[in-house]
Order: structure tokens, then C-alpha cells, then sequence
């Protein structure tokens, strides 16, 4: 975690409850999720297609890509249906004074 | 990895639609399905029954024709499980899906990988591997509608496939970790058809023949025709609202193809199941190609342009 450092992504009052946000940072787009067990960040496009998984179907812990179906846990990324079959980029989440705080790699964060 | 501009993203962020409302209509459930099945299969065995009453006459032609239509249908259904809004379950859509593809001959899995670049590349010549060309001709028109070059593009891919070959345009939309998956479910088929035909051989029990693979032959003409009505004619440019076509037929034929009609809906946002459909199209009606006069004005637009178009 030295190497990471805590970054504000979006007011936990502004996401969507219990579904899937979208939130631009440094350029980059991000999916944050309000799920059963907490707060998950997910990079915005998915691996296999290039489609804004925040425009597709979130239930319990699952993500689906709006374009071709493929699914993955937003916990940790795995994939768990075709035609994804790479696990997608996750990020270390938390909520500070009502924050949604990603981990973000320190060298990139300076950029 | 390269973003896509989806038309469900551009429809959200033109306003057509709200997420809210993409929300609501994407919600899974099993309820309408299990209740469109239900009479799914009271449809079947009604048009299966007219089959067994016509039993010594001509009239077994047309009755098997009428049940083709609706064996043929389960495309519609399988369709729908490829995209995994039928049940709320991924597997029970698996299933359901892998049954149909078992009844009409069109592996699951193969279909399911195809169908991804179909909504990748909708009728973009060459990258559209579902893409049905306009015809040249009246008689290329006719030939289409035949299903004799879809049989043949069909039997020739599951041959290849249970072969252990797959092409070079397969290999692009088909994920590596399941070439061996679809090597597989090409040979299962096979091997269910062959067990098939060995039962009935030793049994003396013709039955399938008459009420399901001859229904199956005579029908497919007519899943063509339903299947020309969805991008045959539009231009082919990726702009959603251009290259699909929405047609408004009746009742019965939406309880067929379930819903699957509203194809340029279901084109924007293939992640909202068929029962939503209708409600998705108010929203976006104004804004898509709607065909008012159903299947056959689809085909009087196609058979328009056939017209038009040089000759030679």
C-alpha cells in the first residue's frame, strides 16, 4: 500500500443505491459499485469489448456488460461468463467522511 | 482497450433515455417467461395435434407446416437466452438456450459468440458474421427465402466444427479458452442426432420425423422471411437508427418471436428481456426505424428496393 495513495472519487449521496455509477477521474473512467457488502471500484470499460459496463445490468455482486453479456465479480474482478474471460482492473475502495476513496498507484496519481 | 461508443451510451447521453428508466426495464425476472412458456407449449402441442388429426390425409402437409412455425420459433427463444434476459439465473437461460439450439440445429455456444459480433458490427459488410445481404434478384430473393443456402452455411459449419475446424472469422469473436467448447458441442449434437435416428431405426418409432424435423424443414422458410425483416433493405452503416428495423406485427407473431420485433430496441439495449421490450419502444420510437405495417411491409420495402436497384 506504500506505493498507493488515497484518492476522492465521488460522494457516496451521489451514487446510484444499490447499482452501478459512473465517475471520470484524472481521464479515466471508473465503475463504482453499491452492492450488498460494500462499495467496489472497477475501471469504467470492459476487457473484452470496450463497452461502459455502467450502462449494463448489476445485481448482488455481478456485472454485466451491456454489449455482449460477458459478466465479472465486482469484488474482485474475476470473470464469471463469456465472452469475458479476463479478469477486469479493481481497485482498493473505502468511505471517508462520506467519500468514496479509491487506492490509486502514487507514480500515477502525480501524472 | 479501445472504448465503443454503444448506441445504449449515446441514447443515455442524448436523453432519449434516462438511467433510471434503463434500470427499470433491465430488471430480470423469471415470471414472464415461465408464463409465455406455459402457453408455449399448449401452442405446440395444439399444432402438434392438428398434426395427429391430419394423419391420413393431405392435410398433414400444412398442418406440419403451421407446427414448423412454431418449432422454427424457438430461434427466437434461443436468441433471447444468448443474451441471458429470459431467466434471471445465467444458467437456466444456458439451459433453455441449449435445448432450443438442440431442436432447430444451432449450437448454443457457437451462436451465442457469433450473435456478440453481430451487436459489434450490425451491418457492417464483412465484420457482420449474421449479416443476410440484400438480394440481386427476385430469384435471389426467393433462394434465400428457401432456407436451402442457410441449411447449407448451417450443416456445413457444424461439420466443419465437429471436425475440429473452426474458421479463421471464428477464431476472432470466439474466446480461445472456448474453441474446444464449441469443437465439443458440434460433436454432441451430431451424436444426439445420430442416437436419435439409431432409436428410431430400432424402435420403428417415426415420430420425431413427422412431428419435428420435417415441421422443422418445411418452417425454417419462414423464419428467413421474419429474420430478412430485421436489416435486409437498411443501409449498411453502423448508425443504430439507420441499420435496424422495427416491425410492428401482431399479437401472435410477437408471442412467437418473443417481442423480438422491436429489434432495433432490442439492438440499443440487448441487456433488456423481451417482456420490456414494448415498453422500451415507447421510449424510443421516434427515434429508431419502425416498419407500421409489420413483416410484410418489411418485405414490400425489401422487394421495393429490389425493384430500384440496376440490374446485370
Amino acid at each position: 500500500m506504500a506505493d498507493e495513495t488515497w484518492s476522492d472519487l465521488v460522494a457516496v449521496a451521489d451514487l446510484h443505491a444499490n447499482w452501478v455509477t459512473r465517475v471520470d477521474l484524472g481521464g479515466r473512467a471508473f465503475a463504482v459499485y453499491d452492492a450488498p457488502s460494500g462499495i467496489y471500484v472497477s475501471l469504467a470499460l470492459c476487457n473484452h469489448g470496450g463497452a461502459d459496463l455502467c450502462d449494463g445490468y448489476f445485481e448482488g455482486h455481478l456485472i454485466e456488460c451491456p454489449l455482449h453479456q460477458g459478466a465479472f465479480d465486482v469484488r474482485d474482478g474475476r470473470p464469471l461468463d463469456t465472452p469475458a474471460t479476463r479478469p477486469m482492473k479493481t481497485f482498493p475502495a473505502r468511505v471517508e467522511n462520506g467519500m468514496v476513496q479509491i487506492a490509486l498507484p502514487a507514480r500515477r496519481q502525480r501524472q | 482497450m479501445k472504448p465503443i461508443v454503444t448506441p445504449l451510451t449515446q441514447a443515455l447521453s442524448e436523453g432519449k433515455l434516462t438511467r433510471d428508466e434503463l434500470r427499470d426495464f433491465m430488471v430480470r425476472s423469471d415470471g414472464p417467461a415461465l408464463r409465455l412458456l406455459f402457453f408455449w407449449v399448449l401452442v405446440l402441442l395444439a399444432t402438434g395435434s392438428l398434426i395427429w388429426l391430419a394423419w391420413d390425409s393431405w392435410l398433414i402437409w400444412p398442418a406440419m407446416f403451421l407446427h414448423g412455425i412454431v418449432v422454427v420459433h424457438h430461434f427466437s427463444l434461443e436468441h433471447e437466452c444468448v443474451h441471458s434476459t429470459v431467466f434471471r439465473t445465467r444458467r437456466l437461460n444456458k439451459i433453455v438456450g441449449t435445448i432450443c439450439g438442440l431442436i432447430i440445429i444451432l449450437p448454443f455456444k457457437h451462436f451465442r459468440y457469433e450473435h456478440c459480433d453481430h451487436h459489434t458490427y450490425t451491418q457492417l459488410k464483412g465484420d457482420d458474421p449474421e449479416l443476410i445481404e440484400m438480394p440481386k434478384s427476385f430469384a435471389g430473393y426467393l433462394y434465400y427465402i428457401s432456407a436451402i443456402p442457410y441449411w447449407r452455411a448451417k450443416f456445413t459449419e457444424l461439420a466443419m466444427h465437429a471436425a475440429g475446424h473452426l474458421t479463421e472469422a471464428e477464431k476472432r469473436f470466439i474466446p480461445k479458452v472456448e474453441y474446444g467448447a464449441v469443437i465439443f458441442e458440434a460433436r454432441a449434437m451430431l451424436a444426439f442426432y445420430a442416437a436419435l435416428f439409431v432409436l428410431m431405426a430400432a424402435t420403428g418409432w417415426w415420430a420425431p420425423i413427422w412431428f419435428w424435423l420435417i415441421p422443422l424443414f418445411l418452417g425454417e422458410p419462414v423464419m428467413r422471411f421474419v429474420r430478412m425483416t430485421e436489416h435486409v433493405g437498411r443501409p449498411t452503416v453502423a448508425q443504430m437508427r439507420d441499420n435496424t428495423r422495427t416491425n410492428l406485427v401482431s399479437l401472435p407473431w410477437r408471442f412467437l418471436c418473443w417481442n423480438m420485433n422491436y429489434h432495433a430496441e432490442h439492438h440499443y439495449a440487448s441487456s433488456v428481456p423481451f417482456h420490456a421490450l414494448p415498453r422500451l419502444h415507447e421510449k424510443l420510437k421516434d427515434h429508431i426505424c419502425v416498419e407500421p405495417d409489420g413483416y410484410l411491409g418489411a418485405h414490400r420495402d425489401i422487394l421495393r428496393q429490389l425493384r430500384r436497384a440496376p440490374h446485370g
